[in-house]
């Protein structure tokens, strides 16, 4: 009986302590949610390079700007820029005011010293391929002996850098602006440099963001605060806490009142949309395409262009969009993104007929082909596989995490595979890199038609001359069909109904205006 | 232990008499019936969209469950599911008891070495959790029903070994046992007439148990992406759903139906356990409930 | 005494050894490489060459476990590939809080399947009765996220009285209180899924003492049934009970890997999980081995606590 008592006394306690609420001291910190962890603090030794990681070194280290959903671009780092040497160069104009949380002011020094240590051979930089649009690297980004680093401070906050080929600033940063991060390189004088990746400094790193490092269990949980001398401002908090949990449990989190806001933008699936408001959570439209999804094709083991093509007319991707999307999408045929400025005339259609007579003059024999996906796109999977067995395609679906699905497209184990992007605003954001020798990742024969007219269209100073090369792109696109553009998809961000000033669409590209965060009173 | 050879009447008549369990055989065998005939009988499609009843459609006369998020049948799902998960749990438990018994016996008869390292061997796999071990081998090996039967019964098979080990050690020292020995009885006519009959009932007992925890584990490693393939279903992957708070609030035909399945076949299997324990082991009592 | 010892110590070195083999082979043949890890972009020729590289996966594969076994004799489990730091270090950080967790849920099983499986022995068809077999159908049949979201959408979301997820409201320990109210949830979902097996075993131990001689020559003492129960039939059925709570503690530890997962619980479940799915290799061999050492190390104690306490024991093994 002793027990029993005991057990209803357990009862009481608890529910006592559920009905006191949350402690008043809890008031000024923001807490955040994500589903996947980050890897480390260091941004240069990410080796899963993932947004999780992008999204947690955006709050610690500072970048040169700021990048809205739109393509438009706020000072951050560098308060203005302008273009230099023919359009050789940009010439970055650093906010005076910007300090690393230690205390040291940021300069162009430490902007110039940051590249050249990570474009250094010797230092164990992963994903060095972000600095190879600069002067003096190599196409993986590593500096080429002999010549002239194209990053060097003018001045102490006039930083300029030179690239291989003329760009415009608002090119570069659109493109590379959340890969250039200042490190407090004054701590790192005379460490070798194959040994910087090695520092204890990353596990409590110093940088100059709007927030600073406080601790961390790797994996689970990231307690930063406000940076109150921030260039921008003060953070309208004091401590942010960055709790990883299961996906499922964001949107209850937030209904529940336990989090203020979660990673990207608090994205909603349309389908949650009624549960949100139910709950009273406001939800935004995004206004602008925040994801772009293809079926990506492996143009080895699916040989003929006439098949890839097949594939494409196979495909309704007006109900794939329907079932992803909920009617937030555009079907697309190409991967240009809608409302920026540059368009294609191109259209998209289902025809089953069409498809069938395709696939026989492409010699296609009754093949299975795998197609890999992630889990929470199998039902899009399962659909298409359905269209394409219309047509007489067999599919076999494979369920993989996301990094296996693209190194086991690289490594062409897989024959196709649902993948989505964050769509960027020029016209080369998705073709540039992935028709690459180092990044052949549809597994084209031959790339020279291809980086042919990317180089040509680099070069091409804009305007009605630069669209004709772009429609010429778009043209072998699709006469070769690589891989299938499916649609552009907006997204639904779930407000906070804690905290005020978020800018919700920009999350999808890696940075957030944290410093302009404030907590609702009461 | 006693061999049941001197109690009067079989087994089965024994089991018989316990009528919660023949009902829950009964209904087990019912629902073996329901879910490989009703689909062909039916023409019933899990695998194909109607897109016109459209995603998430409520349960209506042409889909009597309502349709999932890509527009498939849920009772044609629910009931291929359960192909799935049925087949899942019982082959699971017949190849861990396929390995269990021979295993434990060798161990137990033949003690020494075999004894030795068979019962460290069991203790090795004991040290993990088990849904720890499943997860990684199967993450591993890959996802698909057929690599989960395997790894659930090749893992399963330890606890039946020791119960066999354990009644084999008793059997074996038994007078009558030693004297049969002594008498010159070969060790195959040894273990096939006196020590298998008697060993082998708790592992009758125990493997619709264990039948029950392989369909468990199947929904648990759903739940956490590395349950069957995609577009396969399993009740398993279609409470899956329920990892949403919009199915789990506001959709509750696509989740409870399979929960449903779940706990009627886990339970009728515990009842059906405890029968099988009751008819096998004269000596167990008569649980009053 | 000393014998007996021994020889328990005997037969745990080569267990020790295959579990240590058996957790490097799973890992170590199965198939993908370290550059899975890499995403998308990050995937070209010339970061990989410098990574595998610099982790020593061309060395030949009994070489390497050599090495890993080595490490792990000084606490050395290698550099987590993801998180770019010691998988020990990783691994401290999160016992804690596992233990926290499996400990109380544990308690709260204990605490609620004595007292129900006795009840339930001593008036079956009661509305306890009834109560352990509603909780034993939750805890048998029911999977267990579907508890915790459940929980978390009734508790959390239309009650509003217990937070979703983590350890601490704001980061850090702030008040007692504070930690337990995140515990209840996740320690009650543990707790539950626990709970049947301990119910079912409570209520058939005591049922099974209650036919014994000691309980009848107690009856005939004239002691009330209540007094029967408790000092004798209860009593009776402690030392079942508690080895099937010890025998199910890897199962618990195993079983939080969902609920951790759900929760945003900082332990050894969730670490596990997102390693497995991340391919670090050599976090996840860590986690394994410390917890199926941790569970060998548990049995050991126990079997020499047993074999101090009860000769028998200890005659009997030799």
């Amino acid at each position: 009986m002793k027990k029993l008592t005991a057990l209803i006394l357990t009862l009481v306690l608890a529910l006592s302590l559920a009905a006191c609420g949350p402690s008043q001291d809890a008031a000024d910190v923001v807490r955040y949610g994500m589903s996947n962890a980050w890897d480390t603090l260091m941004p240069y030794n990410s080796p899963s390079g993932s947004n999780y990681t992008r999204i947690v070194c955006d709050k610690i280290y500072d970048r040169l700007a700021y990048v809205h959903a739109d393509g438009s671009l706020d000072p951050r780092g560098a308060a203005s820029w302008e273009s230099a040497d023919n359009g050789m160069a940009v010439v970055f104009h650093l906010d005076e005011n910007a300090a690393f949380h230690d205390g040291t002011p940021v300069t162009a020094e430490h902007w110039a010293d940051t590249i050249a240590l990570m474009t250094n051979p010797d230092c164990p930089t992963l994903a060095r391929s972000v600095f190879n649009v600069l002067a003096g690297t190599d196409e993986n980004g590593a500096a080429v002996e002999g010549e002239t680093l194209g990053a060097e401070a003018i001045d102490q906050h006039t930083l300029k850098l030179t690239f291989k080929s003329p760009t415009a600033p608002e090119d570069f940063l659109l493109d590379r602006n959340r890969e250039f991060y200042v490190l407090p390189t004054h701590l790192l004088e005379g460490v070798d440099p194959a040994e910087v990746m090695a520092l204890e400094l990353w596990e409590a790193p110093i940088g100059s963001g709007p927030l600073k490092f406080v601790e961390e269990i790797p994996g689970s949980q990231l307690t930063l605060q406000a940076n109150p001398d921030y260039q921008l401002g003060r953070p309208g908090f004091d401590k942010l806490v960055i709790t990883v949990m299961d996906k499922s449990n964001l949107l209850p989190s937030l209904m529940a009142g336990d989090l203020d806001y979660y990673a990207f933008g608090g994205n909603l699936a349309a389908d949650d949309r009624q549960t949100a408001e139910d709950g009273g959570i406001e939800v935004l439209e995004g206004t602008v395409p925040n994801s772009f999804y293809e079926l990506m094709l492996n143009n080895e083991t699916i040989s003929s262009s006439a098949t890839r093509r097949a594939i494409d007319l196979a495909l309704d991707k007006e109900a794939l969009c329907l079932h992803t999307a909920q009617g937030l999408g555009e079907p697309t045929a190409t991967d240009l993104t809608p409302g920026t400025a540059y368009t294609s005339s191109l259209t998209w259609s289902r025809d089953v007929e069409g498809a069938k007579a395709l696939l026989e003059e492409g010699g296609y024999d009754g093949q299975t082909y795998t197609l890999a996906c992630t889990s929470n796109r199998s039902g899009l999977a399962a659909l298409m596989q359905q269209q394409l067995a219309e047509v007489d395609i067999t599919v076999t679906i494979e369920t993989v995490d996301s990094a296996t699905l693209f190194s086991g497209m690289a490594e062409g184990k897989y024959d196709m595979a649902i993948a989505s992007h964050t769509p960027g605003a020029l016209p080369l954001w998705f073709t540039e890199s992935r028709f690459s020798a180092g990044n052949n990742i549809f597994h084209v024969a031959d790339l020279t038609p291809y980086t042919t007219l990317i180089a040509q269209i680099k070069a091409a100073p804009g305007g009605p001359e630069r669209q004709e090369l772009v429609n010429q792109l778009q043209e072998l696109l699709a006469r070769e069909r690589p891989f299938i553009p499916l649609w552009f998809g907006r997204t639904l961000h779930a407000q906070s109904p804690t905290a005020d000033n978020i800018d919700y669409p920009s999350s999808s590209f890696s940075n957030e205006n944290v410093w302009e965060w404030t907590l609702k009173a009461g | 232990m006693t061999p049941f050879r001197s109690n009067p009447r079989s087994p089965w008549a024994r089991f018989c008499r316990n009528r919660r369990a023949v009902v829950c055989l009964f209904l087990l065998c019912l629902e073996l019936l329901l879910v490989f005939l009703l689909p062909p009988l039916m023409g019933l499609e899990p695998n194909v969209s109607d897109l016109e009843a459209g995603f998430w459609a409520p349960p209506s006369p042409a889909h009597w469950l309502g349709t999932d998020d890509v527009g498939r049948d849920l009772l044609a799902r629910l009931l291929c599911g359960g192909q799935v998960s049925l087949l899942i749990g019982l082959s699971a438990a017949a190849i861990s008891a396929a390995l269990g018994v021979p295993l434990g016996l060798l161990a137990g008869y033949r003690r020494g070495a075999w004894e030795f390292w068979l019962m460290r061997l069991a203790d090795i796999v004991q040290s993990f959790p088990s849904i720890i071990l499943v997860l990684c081998l199967v993450a591993l090996v890959g996802p698909s029903a057929l690599n989960i039967v395997l790894v659930l019964g090749l893992l399963g098979w330890t606890g039946i070994a020791r119960l066999v080990y354990g009644n084999t050690l008793t059997v074996r020292d038994q007078e009558y046992v030693v004297a049969a020995r002594a008498l010159g009885a070969s060790r195959g006519f040894l273990l096939r007439r006196n020590v298998l009959p008697n060993v082998v009932a708790p592992v009758w007992c125990s493997i619709p148990l264990r039948a029950g925890r392989a369909i468990l584990s199947e929904s648990s490693l759903s739940f956490l992406g590395v349950g069957i393939r995609t577009p396969q279903a399993s009740w398993g992957s279609l409470i899956q759903a329920a990892a949403d708070l919009t199915v789990l609030t506001s959709r509750p035909w696509a989740w409870i139906p399979p929960s449903l399945c779940i706990i009627f076949t886990v339970l009728c299997l515990a009842v059906i356990g405890d029968g099988l324990r009751d008819a096998l082991d004269p000596r167990s009592r008569r649980l009053p409930d | 005494m000393g014998r007996y010892i021994r020889s328990r110590l005997i037969t745990a070195i080569p267990v020790f050894f295959g579990i240590t083999l058996l957790v490097f082979l799973m890992v170590n043949l199965a198939p993908g490489t370290i550059t899975d890890l890499m995403g998308e972009g990050a995937a070209n020729e010339a970061d990989r060459a410098a990574l595998e590289a610099s982790l020593g996966l061309d060395q030949p594969l009994p070489l390497r476990y050599a090495g890993w076994l080595a490490g792990l004799f000084q606490g050395d489990l290698g550099q987590s590939y993801f998180y770019n730091r010691p998988v020990s270090r990783l691994i401290v950080q999160r016992v804690g809080p596992s233990l926290l967790l499996t400990g109380s849920g544990v308690a709260l099983a204990v605490a609620a399947a004595l007292p129900l499986g006795v009840l339930a022995a001593w008036k079956p068809r009661s509305v306890w009765d009834r109560l352990a077999s509603f909780l034993s159908l939750l805890s048998f049949g029911v999977p267990g996220f579907v508890l915790c979201l459940g929980g978390i959408a009734l508790f959390a979301v239309t009650l509003g009285w217990l937070p979703t997820h983590g350890m601490y409201a704001a980061g850090t320990f702030t008040s007692l209180g504070d930690l337990l109210r995140h515990l209840v949830l996740p320690a009650g979902v543990v707790c539950l899924s626990s709970l049947g097996e301990l119910v079912k075993q409570t209520r058939s131990a005591c049922l099974e003492s209650l036919g014994q001689d000691y309980i009848l020559t107690a009856r005939a003492k004239g002691l009330t049934d209540g007094a029967v129960m408790v000092r004798h039939a209860f009593r009776g059925s402690l030392v079942p009970v508690l080895t099937t709570i010890l025998s199910h503690i890897p199962h618990i530890l195993g079983g939080s890997v969902v609920v951790e997962q759900i929760f945003g619980w900082p332990g050894m479940g969730s670490l596990l999980f997102s390693a497995i799915s991340q391919r670090d290799y050599p976090l996840v061999m860590g986690v394994t081995v410390v917890v199926a050492l941790g569970v060998l190390l548990t049995n050991l104690l126990l079997d020499l606590v047993y074999g101090l306490a009860d000769p028998r024991v200890r005659y009997g093994k030799e």
